[in-house]
């Protein structure tokens, strides 16, 4: 037992102080630093003084795996909600002139024309609603056309994202690896790992994946196929090609690099590139036939047979009888929205309009056209043309309204969560005050105690002159 | 537990609430700018549906509305004309009286021959009147003037005609007897075409157009026989030299058939839809009020030029026999007129039922649609003190920490 010790000491207790005070420091720093844990010195003894065992990182490794999820969720339902307003903004008919104000004139102009089959004023207005109509359909198919398309084009820049992240995080596997337990610099490491947190999280919106943490502290990234995005400090980048098969040869295909053969679309099952590959292939239009563009492709076609069948059995004003009312401009014949027209022999003639059931100009078949609108034509002859509109309208309000419940729901869970988090991680002035004044205590101890042991030393020192 | 709060929950909570009491206020604000509960479809998509099917509904009403309106026009005009023909036929009568007496002489009858000409020339121009360019009296044959100031003593079978967008250069000609009792429209379609006619399959239409024959027909012969339409009305087709221009599908031909008398007209009466599937016959044709066709029992144009041929030659007997049938006359044209005052009565009760119904149907979205101001208003107003509140605590954020209590 020497006076020295009380040097080595008190010398060894001022330097743990030293360093908890910076850690402090550190932490009062980034307070406000998005995505920052708090790190706490470990006090531990060394011999008879002390020393920092380690600046550990408060963060909870499950509560992150939960809020990836969250993340994932939420990028989910954000991003369905911005693509599905898109689209229930093209059916808004809220202050009328849309679809369904336009069939009703359409109805109309024909027993306008009833009442007097020969008036040119009657069917120059029956020719000018016809055009509208058709004009309007054309208008929502490519509105919707355009959301897929949009769609479409921002897949290959997800897929750069997430090359980005995966590649990130990779090296920052890379970097903790290479600490191994020799690296002193534990709060950079720390700081690494927040950032690798926050790199998470964010590739949790794009994709849906699986991380797995191993005893290195390395995190692999698993697809939901199994298949890794990032596994240690290795990568395997995801890529985008057209498919070059209807109904749109641009749209993308995603696979890995390594492997053009295997499209895995399907296996990206949730977050935001799973939302634009179904709004591209299911929303708008599917093979089933079941999508909002497909319907509206169902109305037109449905009236423009109904409409033609009708103007065919009637006579113009020239005793020929009708030829058809509305065409789909296109070569061969599609029936979709997007082609359809007024027939344009009838735009160049008004007098080819089929108004009459006899030869002799009355106005019985403009009646018999006024007519197709009560008859049940949709859903199996269930609907007629009108309450089919209006039953897809709804259809996409109660979508929107649904997607709207699903982000403020997950929106409040995240919120929790998140929350949750900082009540772990988060810095609070008020503790690290706290602590400051701790840890000052403690220096200013071990100064006075640094003290002591000098004046002990000096004493022994005096004796032997 | 104690939960630890750390800068960041501070700073979320305030923020988090202040976003939430901003969204409930802009929704609010948004609906008293449009005054309206549904300003897109998810903010109620059963009530937007019901919306939707409920404007439809009103636009019908509307429609219906319109033609009634058209209609009630139509049968005022022609009520008033019936009513004045009933006038000429009364004066008529006031003549025959007076000239079947004895104390008449023949050249006062001949004077009133004139008198009775003048009497039917307007008789004429009534029955030949338009009505918003059509003629109210012709039946469903609108386009073409239904009396003739002289009539068929026997039937007529009119020239041949076609639809302008046949092809077909050959000839057509119309032959035969009609032996029919009305006017009617025949018409021959083509259904199939072949380069030569006796390759060719058609169908006949004894209705103008409405119906056809079934099975079709293939006994086309170039030149003779002509091909029988049915009461006797006959059509002879006859090869064009032209490879191009040979019979097609839906060429249509067709001949207009008139029985003996005045008339040019169909017996059809025009109709519009006053109510779903609800048609309204509003036009009272010239073959029930003035012809002895169809509904019609007495040629009114008939008996008043037997009257004037009857003073013209002094045929004092001729003059007492038309009494009679100007009686009938006058019958008929008051029958018609109260066909006319019937219509107008269920017109006038229809218009009143679709009033209702709009007036309904206003109401209906008006509720779904509409929004409440006055409630509105009062949310509003506390949805803003919320707000306030929610200001004042993010305010305070940052104000109390224990850094004001360390010396």
């Amino acid at each position: 037992m020497s006076g020295l010790d009380a040097l080595n000491i008190a010398k060894d207790s001022l330097l743990t102080h030293q360093a908890a005070i910076n850690l402090t420091g550190t932490n009062i720093a980034n307070s406000n630093t998005a995505g920052y844990s708090r790190q706490r010195a470990e006090f531990s003894t060394l011999v008879q003084s002390v020393e920092i065992a380690g600046m550990q990182r408060i963060y909870d490794q499950f509560l992150g795996v939960q809020i990836n999820e969250q993340s994932n969720d939420l990028g989910d339902s954000e991003a369905k909600k911005d693509a599905l307003g898109r689209i229930e903004m093209i059916f808004n008919e809220t202050d009328g002139g849309g679809i369904n104000e336009l069939m009703n004139k359409f109805w109309g102009a024909w027993e306008d024309l009833s009442a007097n089959p020969s008036g040119q004023a009657e069917r120059q207005t029956l020719v000018s609603v016809s055009q509208s109509l058709a004009s309007m359909f054309r208008s929502y198919s490519d509105d919707l056309r355009s959301v897929q398309d949009d769609a479409n084009t921002r897949i290959p820049v997800l897929v750069n994202q997430i090359n980005d992240y995966a590649s990130d995080i990779a090296d920052i596997n890379a970097r903790i690896l290479q600490a191994g337990t020799e690296d002193t610099d534990e709060p950079g490491l720390n700081s690494l790992r927040d950032k690798r947190a926050k790199l998470l999280s964010e590739l949790a919106e794009i994709v849906d994946f699986h991380s797995v943490k191993d005893e290195k502290d390395a995190i692999s990234v698993f697809l939901s196929n199994g298949l890794p995005l990032v596994e240690g400090d290795q990568t395997w980048e995801l890529d985008v090609k057209p498919d070059n098969i209807d109904p749109d040869p641009s749209f993308y295909n995603i696979f890995f690099k390594d492997d053009t053969d295997n499209v895995i679309n399907t296996s990206i099952k949730k977050g935001k590139l799973a939302v634009f590959l179904e709004v591209r292939d299911t929303t708008v239009s599917n093979a089933d036939e079941t999508g909002y563009m497909d319907k509206l492709d169902a109305l037109a076609a449905a009236i423009v047979e109904k409409v033609n069948d009708q103007h065919k059995l009637g006579y113009d004003m020239n005793q020929n009888l009708g030829k058809d009312f509305f065409v789909f401009d296109i070569d061969p014949e599609v029936e979709e929205a997007r082609y359809m027209r007024v027939n344009s022999d009838i735009l160049a003639d008004i007098n080819k309009i089929a108004a009459s059931e006899t030869v002799n100009g009355d106005g019985g078949n403009a009646v018999s056209m006024n007519a197709i609108k009560d008859t049940l034509t949709m859903d199996d002859e269930k609907s007629t043309f009108s309450s089919y509109y209006s039953s897809l309208v709804a259809q996409v309000g109660q979508d929107v309204a649904y997607v709207n419940r699903s982000v403020d729901h997950h929106t409040n869970l995240m919120s929790q969560l998140t929350n949750r988090k900082e009540e772990i991680s988060g810095v609070s002035i008020d503790e690290e005050m706290m602590n400051l004044i701790r840890y000052q205590t403690g220096y200013n101890a071990s100064a006075r105690l640094f003290g002591t042991a000098q004046e002990l030393a000096d004493t022994l020192m005096s004796l032997v002159k | 537990m104690v939960m630890r709060i750390s800068e960041n929950i501070k700073f979320n909570t305030i923020v988090d609430n202040m976003f939430k009491s901003q969204d409930s206020y802009n929704k609010l604000a948004e609906k008293i700018a449009s005054l309206k509960e549904i300003n897109r479809p998810s903010d109620d998509p059963i009530g937007m549906n019901r919306v939707l099917n409920l404007r439809e509904s009103r636009a019908s009403v509307g429609q219906y509305t319109r033609n009634m309106d058209g209609c009630e026009s139509w049968l005022t005009i022609t009520e008033s004309k019936l009513s004045a023909a009933g006038d000429l036929l009364a004066d008529a009568r006031v003549v025959a009286i007076a000239q079947s007496t004895a104390t008449s002489s023949a050249e006062r009858r001949s004077s009133e021959a004139g008198t009775v000409q003048q009497l039917i020339d307007e008789m004429l121009t009534l029955a030949n009147s338009k009505y918003d360019g059509r003629y109210l009296f012709s039946g469903a044959k609108t386009e073409e003037a239904p009396f003739s100031s002289s009539g068929r003593s026997v039937a007529e079978i009119g020239t041949a005609a076609a639809a302008d967008g046949n092809t077909f250069d050959g000839s057509v000609t119309s032959g035969g007897t009609y032996t029919g009792d009305e006017n009617k429209t025949y018409a021959v379609k083509i259904v199939t075409d072949g380069e030569l006619l006796a390759d060719t399959t058609y169908r006949v239409s004894v209705d103008g157009g409405k119906t056809w024959s079934d099975p079709p027909s293939t006994d086309l012969v170039d030149g003779a026989p002509p091909i029988e339409l049915g009461d006797g009305v006959q059509l002879t087709f006859t090869e064009g030299s032209d490879a191009d221009h040979y019979l097609a599908n839906n060429d249509i031909f067709y001949v207009q058939a008139l029985a003996p008398g005045y008339y040019n007209g169909n017996g059809e009466e025009m109709s519009v839809n006053i109510g779903e599937g609800t048609p309204f016959a509003y036009s009272v044709s010239g073959e029930a009020a003035f012809t002895d066709d169809g509904e019609g029992s007495v040629d009114v144009f008939g008996v008043l030029n037997e009257l004037k041929t009857a003073l013209e030659t002094n045929d004092v007997d001729g003059i007492a026999a038309c009494l009679d049938g100007l009686t009938a006359a006058a019958d008929q044209i008051s029958k018609n007129i109260s066909k006319c005052g019937a219509r107008m009565n269920r017109l006038e009760i229809a218009k009143k039922n679709m009033a209702d119904m709009d007036m309904d149907l206003v109401g209906l979205i008006s509720n779904v649609e509409d929004a409440d101001v006055s409630e509105i208003i009062t949310k509003f107003s506390m949805k803003e003190i919320a707000l306030k509140a929610s200001y004042a605590t993010a305010s305070k954020i940052g104000n109390l920490t224990i850094l004001d209590f360390l010396r």
